[in-house]
């Protein structure tokens, strides 16, 4: 699976697990803020699932909410495109 | 007072037993006699009026060497560590003048360690009175040693009726829980019998061999019993009363406790090394709710935080500030408290272990209550996890019986549950599933 895809269906799974209704995501979706289907406390508990499961799949150890990304323009946590740009470019840092 | 203490220990039977240790029984008149040899060896080594630590654990010669050591008008230092880093770092904060090593009596003199005085000593050693200096863990790492008026503590010991009583020495030599239990037999004419290990199974071979009936305790020690399958694979009937405190007990343990124990009772006591042990009474044996009854300590509620004005007060900190103490008296605990119907009281944690989750406040102990409710976690500790959106936020570490499920599953269990029970920001954001959770050598929680 491309590492894309595979972001993007544990996000789903996240968000299926997290709201208990099948959700369905594509790369326009938004996640947290502006209408988005994440609320705060779910928003910190996706980062600390995130830095897991990038840690099992990819063998990075990647703290995901600090400093920098928080005081980006446009958030990374805001659409699911932002977010993967953010991972890859997290990944790729290591 | 000390003086007016041991003159009532002789009015007990010399034959009743007073210590039991390393399979050796040892009488009230044994015990006399002890005191009075090691204060004649004392006597030859130093002069009255020094700081001296005891170094060691409960023993006959512990015990003895104590009263030697107060009779003497010195200040005590209990040590029990066996860690060389340990005793150095209280050596070099408590400053006393001589070491001696309890199993071999040997002393060693620390003169030459010219470290400035300090005033509490200065006043006990004034007013002739006997000292004990008690450590509690600092934030820092290193511990505060506090100083107490020992003359003044075991003046609230009454000698009063002699009862028939086996006691178990759980708690430490150096804790003031442990004391106030040694104390308190002696002033009983009880018997105290001291364990070698503080370990489930051997404990419940003494309290079986020989007949304990008060066991004072921790909720993780009685947790462990409980795990272990004590209470199913001993005799334990002859336990009339446990006592537990030092840490917040689970509702969920006591009623297991309750249900395989159903003839003891279980009280749970509260005390701080400030303040000294603090007579209470539990709401009944099923309940976490309890009274203060003490004419010696005083109580308020301020903020939710329970202060006590204690007659029994450390007279001050050697190594820290006091600003746990206000001006007219009172010792700011720590402890949270809520005030529930007719005056009892529920201690519900520590205040620096609130977790504060973006300004909301949430108790380690309701979050682990909920999550033991399920039947396949055998235990759980709640900590705050670091976080940059909420400050902090709840995490969690789980037991759980066997992995019947994957730990995915689990997880997704636990947090369901939370969930449906728990308000959302007191939802843990990370579980992680692990097959032991550490405690300390006081058998309270730590985390790594």
């Amino acid at each position: 699976m491309e590492k894309n895809e595979k972001i993007i269906n544990f996000l789903e799974e996240f968000l299926t697990e997290e709201l208990d209704e099948t959700i369905k995501l594509s790369l326009d979706s938004k996640l947290f803020g502006g209408g988005g289907p994440l609320d705060s406390m779910a928003l910190v508990t996706l980062i600390v699932e995130l830095e897991e499961f990038l840690e099992d799949e990819y063998n990075v150890n990647i703290t995901l909410a600090d400093e920098k990304a928080m005081s980006r323009r446009t958030s990374p946590f805001s659409r699911v495109s932002y977010l993967i740009d953010y991972l890859n470019e997290k990944i790729n840092n290591e | 007072m000390v003086d007016i203490f041991l003159n009532k220990l002789k009015k007990i039977p010399s034959n009743k037993q007073a210590i039991i240790f390393n399979s050796k029984t040892h009488s009230y008149g044994e015990l006399l006699i002890k005191i009075n040899d090691c204060y004649n060896i004392i006597l030859d080594a130093f002069d009255h009026k020094k700081v001296v630590v005891i170094l060691g654990d409960y023993s006959f010669s512990s015990i003895a060497i104590l009263f030697a050591l107060c009779k003497h008008k010195c200040i005590f230092i209990p040590i029990i560590s066996e860690n060389e880093q340990e005793i150095k770092k209280k050596i070099e904060v408590s400053n006393p003048d001589y070491i001696i090593e309890s199993s071999s009596f040997q002393i060693t003199s620390l003169k030459g360690n010219n470290h400035s005085p300090n005033s509490y000593y200065d006043d006990l050693f004034n007013s002739n009175k006997s000292g004990l200096v008690l450590f509690s863990s600092g934030s820092t790492g290193n511990p505060k040693a506090m100083v107490h008026d020992f003359d003044n503590l075991i003046s609230t010991y009454n000698v009063n009726k002699i009862k028939n009583l086996n006691f178990l020495v759980f708690l430490l030599f150096d804790h003031i829980g442990g004391l106030n239990t040694m104390l308190n037999i002696l002033s009983m004419g009880s018997t105290m019998i001291i364990p070698e290990k503080r370990e489930p199974e051997s404990i419940a071979k003494l309290i079986k061999k020989f007949k304990v009936n008060i066991f004072p305790s921790s909720p993780t020690f009685l947790n462990l019993m409980n795990i272990g399958g004590i209470f199913e694979n001993y005799d334990l009937s002859s336990l009339k009363l446990i006592t537990y405190g030092t840490e917040p007990m689970s509702e969920n343990l006591l009623s297991i406790l309750k249900n395989k124990l159903p003839k003891t009772r279980l009280i749970q006591t509260f005390g701080t090394s400030e303040t000294g042990i603090i007579k209470t009474k539990s709401k009944s044996s099923e309940s976490l709710l309890l009274k203060f009854e003490d004419n010696n300590q005083e109580i308020k509620i301020m903020d939710g935080e329970l202060w006590i004005k204690s007659k029994t007060r450390v007279l001050g900190y050697i190594n820290h500030d006091n600003n746990s103490f206000t001006k007219d008296g009172w010792f700011k605990t720590g402890d949270l408290v809520e005030e529930r119907e007719d005056g009892y009281l529920k201690i519900i944690g520590r205040k620096s272990k609130v977790i504060n989750v973006g300004g909301e406040k949430v108790l380690p102990i309701e979050v682990e209550e909920a999550i033991l409710t399920l039947d396949f976690v055998l235990d759980c500790t709640v900590y705050a996890k670091e976080s940059l959106i909420t400050g902090q936020a709840v995490a969690v570490k789980v037991v759980v019986k066997s992995l019947i499920l994957d730990i995915k599953q689990i997880k997704k269990n636990i947090k369901l549950h939370c969930k449906k029970t728990l308000e959302r920001y007191k939802v843990p954001v990370e579980i992680i599933i692990t097959d032991k959770i550490n405690f300390t050598s006081r058998f309270k929680r730590k985390l790594d």
